[in-house]
């Protein structure tokens, strides 16, 4: 009786594939077992095959110089003899290699599915980071994909973040201004709110003018927008589920992941409409009588202000010893001293134990300090940080790695552990900042472009839009210390200026930290009206490697806040007039 | 079917504004979000979409009109049916893939298999320069520098404030190009990597770091290695007659509190063979041009130390005599032990050798000390029979096998074999070193 065997390449140690030098048998020939087959050739080492049972070889199935490697098959032997051979079988099996039972976690798979679109850049994702890096490919000459599994494309920071809380807190000012206006001698009443006004002036008139400037804009490069939620196919595919259900195929050569970040959720957290994430808070469905903030970051506090000025009594509890963690405490304290007078509550290092549905509101049961065991409020603001949509997307089936937490590493070309697919923004790391996102995509196409560019930027500036703003850059005081780097700081109190002065707003200050050795700006934090705007002269002087008397000798416009930069640089060089300092 | 009329949308704050262009006819069909007219304010200009799919049937406002909110722009026959504009839509949209959905070349076909990095790829060096150097680079130079792979670390700023300029980045990348090719070989000689093995696969490892004077010659000996074409010439020296003048003169050297070493000779012998031929004391100037003679004879020799080799000079060997050369070595190699070398006994070289007579072995290849051309390499005596031709017979004789490797540049292989010749009967004739 005979039977057929397929000769596999035995385990020939750490190589990945080998080269066939000589092929030693020919159809037709008898062969014994431990009879040398072919000749392979490693940068090492020649080595030759035996074979691993007796017969008739049938057929050869490699040629000299072919590349093989484990597993794969050298010749179909008619074996005479199957006694003994248990192991044979008609199916080798070959066996996976050490290496990649290692990383079995992320072994992309294959697809053998045909493409619907190609393309040359696929991104997935359009927010600020996603649409920018797809617009600069398309203007780089790219064919590009834009998946969104969204109706409208501009992601978080458009449609319900960034843009959308800027409207509102644009209000929220106005509210305040007014009532303090009230206390030199112009009052205009307590406001009438009409949130349904409100709300579709911040959808339709901010949020939809943005969105479709961006979908026109796409239109006019041509950039074809997919909508429907993307998932990773292959190195190579991206498949996206239509909103009708059917699903497309996007071939692509290179592929951007931008697909950002959301909420993160405190566990164990019942669901319920009044518990609200930064969406649901900007949804702005009623104006709660008692507002409940847990997290006093960035995002907490401006929704809390937002809140604060429609009317709410707000009560916000942070788990750490400040708010706005990340910022030096002496520019967050202004801040925190008006919220401590407008809101009902700031309880520091108090944690939430539990969260308790009931008819007439939510109670809360808190471990703190100041803060009563438990109460009930009539909303909750869930604003405890941001996770990133690493496990959403299937990158593993493209052979990307993804860290526990979602997050997907990549280099300073953005290129993940894949060479032709890059991730930007969000997914990539803190911190997550639209502006970041947009830098990074710019990056992600010149490069897919063949650009030899990179991130290089020194500083990401930070903004809180509270009242009043808080705004930071470089390096912070508490960076320097746990750095041990050596820093001169000068801050200058907005108290001494003439603008912050005649719009009541005297709580602001402006600090720059200068590097001892080289007398450049390394950093800076400003509190206080715009504080926002004001950074962006600090960024440039990082950058450009100001020192203190190039900032304080270019003539700033007066009376501004922009001075009180120019005016911090003239105390670290002792040139100041506008305050008078007790010389040492 | 409808006529509706195309009004200017909410543009912004603007009074008016001044037509510049009118894209559509009458007659023409519509998409909403088609551009219609482009307006132009003080500041900028603008595409006015259709707010409406349909045919133009009348346009009321010609170019140079000034318009705002509320004018009316034309007549447009609407279409009546959702649907139908949903249809048309999905037909423009086929349209458009057909004209525009090209990619440059077809995606390519996913691998059957690929075997994932483990971390990003890594890429070069970063060139932005760290906050405690005094030079600094602005995001345009940084860009500029990145393009051109330079490190701005290697950078020096002429700009105020010792900012570095696009100039800088320049000068920087021509002084590159221009050094000697010899230099850049030596760096960039690395034909494949060097495999990545994990060693403690295959047993037990640890991991200790090279010491410095390793790291430094080590790197030498790699350009050395590179840079000079390497032929080495072996030779034997009967020394017989040489080892018994030396045990004689012990005596002598003892008074003067020295000890006369073998090495002694062979720098004395050396300096006789330099004169004779002078092209092994010159070294290749560095256009390779032109050679560069030398008419003075120092001596180095390799020095086995704790922390690796190092080269001290014997100065001006052919104004010593073989005490004041013994003493010079004695002294030498003690402070070449106790880290206590000089610079400036490390320096100014013409020749080197390199002795491992001490230790053993038969032959070795030294590697040439560059910018010198050649180094002669000492092994272990040892009595061999040496054929008598007047007694027929075999007499014992001291052999001391000499191995001269030298830069083929430089020297041609019948000099390498006259030296060598040159350098053994010196050796085996005592009179002929010139004590």
């Amino acid at each position: 009786m005979t039977q057929l065997k397929n000769i596999i390449l035995p385990d020939i140690g750490d190589f990945d594939s080998v080269e066939v030098i000589e092929i030693m048998v020919s159809p037709g020939d008898e062969i014994k077992k431990e009879d040398s087959l072919i000749t392979v050739e490693s940068d090492k080492a020649s080595m030759e095959i035996p074979s691993e049972s007796e017969g008739i070889v049938k057929e050869i199935k490699v040629k000299v110089g072919d590349k093989i490697s484990q597993g794969s098959t050298v010749i179909i032997l008619e074996e005479k003899d199957i006694q003994g051979q248990e192991n044979s079988s008609l199916e080798s099996k070959p066996t996976l290699t050490s290496q990649s039972e290692k990383n079995s976690s992320s072994q992309p798979l294959s697809s053998n599915k045909k493409s619907d679109i190609e393309c040359d850049v696929a991104v997935l994702g359009s927010g600020p980071g996603g649409y920018t890096a797809a617009f600069r490919a398309a203007d780089l000459g790219k064919k590009v994909v834009l998946i969104e599994r969204y109706s409208t494309i501009g992601g978080v920071c458009l449609n319900v973040g960034c843009i959308p809380s800027k409207a509102l807190l644009h209000t929220a000012k106005v509210i305040t201004d007014a009532e303090d206006t009230a206390n030199h001698g112009v009052s205009f009443g307590s406001p009438k709110i009409d949130l349904e006004e409100l709300r579709s002036w911040k959808t339709n008139k901010v949020v939809k003018k943005l969105t479709m400037g961006l979908a026109q804009m796409a239109k006019q490069r041509s950039v074809e927008i997919v909508e429907g939620e993307g998932k990773f196919l292959s190195p190579n595919q991206i498949i996206v589920k239509l909103n009708d259900g059917s699903t497309k195929i996007i071939g692509f050569h290179s592929a951007i992941i931008a697909a950002g970040s959301q909420p993160s959720r405190i566990p164990n957290t019942p669901e319920d409409e009044r518990i609200m994430d930064s969406t649901g808070a900007l949804e702005l469905k009623d104006i709660p009588k008692k507002l409940l903030i847990i997290g006093g970051g960035i995002i907490g506090l401006e929704m809390g202000t937002v809140y604060e000025a429609l009317g709410s009594l707000v009560t916000v509890v942070e788990l750490s010893d400040g708010l706005i963690q990340g910022c030096d405490k002496d520019i967050v304290r202004p801040l925190q001293r008006r919220m401590e007078k407008r809101f009902e509550n700031i309880w520091l290092k108090t944690k939430v134990t539990k969260i308790e549905t009931k008819k007439e509101g939510i109670v809360v049961h808190f471990d703190g300090a100041d803060a009563p065991k438990e109460l009930m409020f009539d909303r909750v603001l869930v604003s405890v940080g941001r996770k990133p949509n690493g496990h959403k997307i299937d990158v593993e089936k493209a052979g990307v790695n993804v860290d526990e937490q979602g997050f997907i590493a990549a280099n300073r070309q953005m290129k993940t552990n894949v060479d032709h697919i890059y991730a930007i923004g969000d997914i990539i790391g803190q911190p997550m900042l639209a502006h970041k996102a947009t830098h990074e995509g710019k990056i992600a196409a010149e490069v897919i472009a063949g650009e030899k560019v990179e991130f290089q930027a020194m500083t990401i500036p930070s903004v809180a839009y509270t009242d009043p703003e808080i705004a930071w850059a470089g390096v912070t005081e508490e960076e320097a210390k746990a750095q041990n780097l050596e820093i001169e700081k000068s801050v200058f109190p907005w108290a001494a200026s003439g603008r912050a002065i005649s719009t009541n707003r005297t709580e602001g200050m402006t600090k720059l930290i200068f590097d001892k050795k080289t007398q450049r700006i390394i950093g800076a934090g400003i509190v206080g009206t715009n504080a926002g705007e004001l950074i962006a002269e600090t960024v440039l002087s990082i950058e450009m490697g100001a020192d203190a008397h190039d900032i304080g000798l270019s003539i700033h416009p007066h009376p501004t806040l922009s001075e009180s930069v120019a005016m911090a640089a003239e105390i670290k060089e002792g040139t100041i007039t506008d305050l008078y300092i007790k010389k040492r | 079917m409808a006529i509706e009329e195309i009004l200017i949308p909410d543009i912004g704050d603007f009074d008016s504004v001044e037509v510049i262009e009118i894209t559509v006819s009458v007659g023409d069909k519509i998409e909403k979000e088609d551009s219609i007219i482009t307006v132009e304010s003080d500041k900028a200009s603008m595409d006015i979409p259709s707010t409406q799919s349909g045919v133009i049937k009348e346009i009321k406002i010609s170019v140079g009109d000034k318009v705002k909110e509320g004018s009316v722009i034309g007549l447009l026959d609407s279409v009546e049916v959702e649907k139908e504009v949903v249809q048309e839509e999905v037909e423009v949209i086929k349209e458009i893939e057909k004209v525009t959905l090209k990619a440059s070349k077809p995606a390519p076909e996913p691998p059957a298999k690929i075997l994932p990095k483990k971390d990003p790829i890594p890429i070069g060096e970063s060139s932005v320069v760290a906050g405690d150097r005094s030079n600094h680079a602005s995001p345009s130079i940084r860009k500029f520098a990145r393009n051109l792979g330079v490190n701005l670390s290697f950078v020096n700023g002429t700009g105020q404030k010792n900012r570095i300029l696009i100039h800088d980045v320049e000068v920087y990348v021509k002084g590159e190009l221009s050094k000697p090719r010899t230099e850049n070989m030596g760096a960039q000689f690395a034909p494949i990597l060097m495999p990545n093995i994990d060693f403690s696969k295959f047993g037990e490892t640890e991991e200790k770091a090279l010491s410095k004077i390793k790291k430094i010659s080590g790197a030498n000996l790699h350009r050395n290695w590179v840079t000079a074409p390497h032929v080495t010439q072996f030779d034997n020296a009967d020394i017989t007659d040489l080892e018994v003048f030396r045990k004689s003169m012990q005596k002598e050297a003892s008074q003067k509190n020295t000890k006369v070493t073998l090495l002694a000779f062979v720098i004395k012998a050396i300096v006789s063979a330099l004169k004779s031929y002078p092209t092994f004391n010159s070294s290749l100037a560095l256009d390779e041009d032109t050679l560069i003679l030398k008419n003075y004879f120092n001596i180095g020799f390799a020095c086995d130390t704790p922390d690796g080799l190092v080269v001290p000079v014997v100065k001006d060997a052919d104004k010593k005599d073989i005490i004041e050369i013994a003493n010079d070595l004695s002294q030498l190699s003690e402070k070449a032990r106790e880290r206590k070398l000089k610079m400036s006994q490390m320096e100014g070289g013409c020749f080197t050798i390199s002795s491992l007579g001490g230790i053993g072995g038969t032959m070795f290849t030294p590697i040439i000390n560059c910018p010198e051309v050649a180094i002669l390499g000492v092994s272990r005596a040892s009595m061999q029979p040496v054929h008598n031709k007047e007694s027929g017979g075999f007499d014992p004789r001291l052999i001391l096998p000499i191995s001269l490797s030298y830069d083929h540049r430089v020297v041609d292989g019948a000099d390498g074999a006259r030296f060598t010749s040159h350098l053994s009967m010196l050796l085996s004739d005592v009179n002929k070193i010139n004590i």
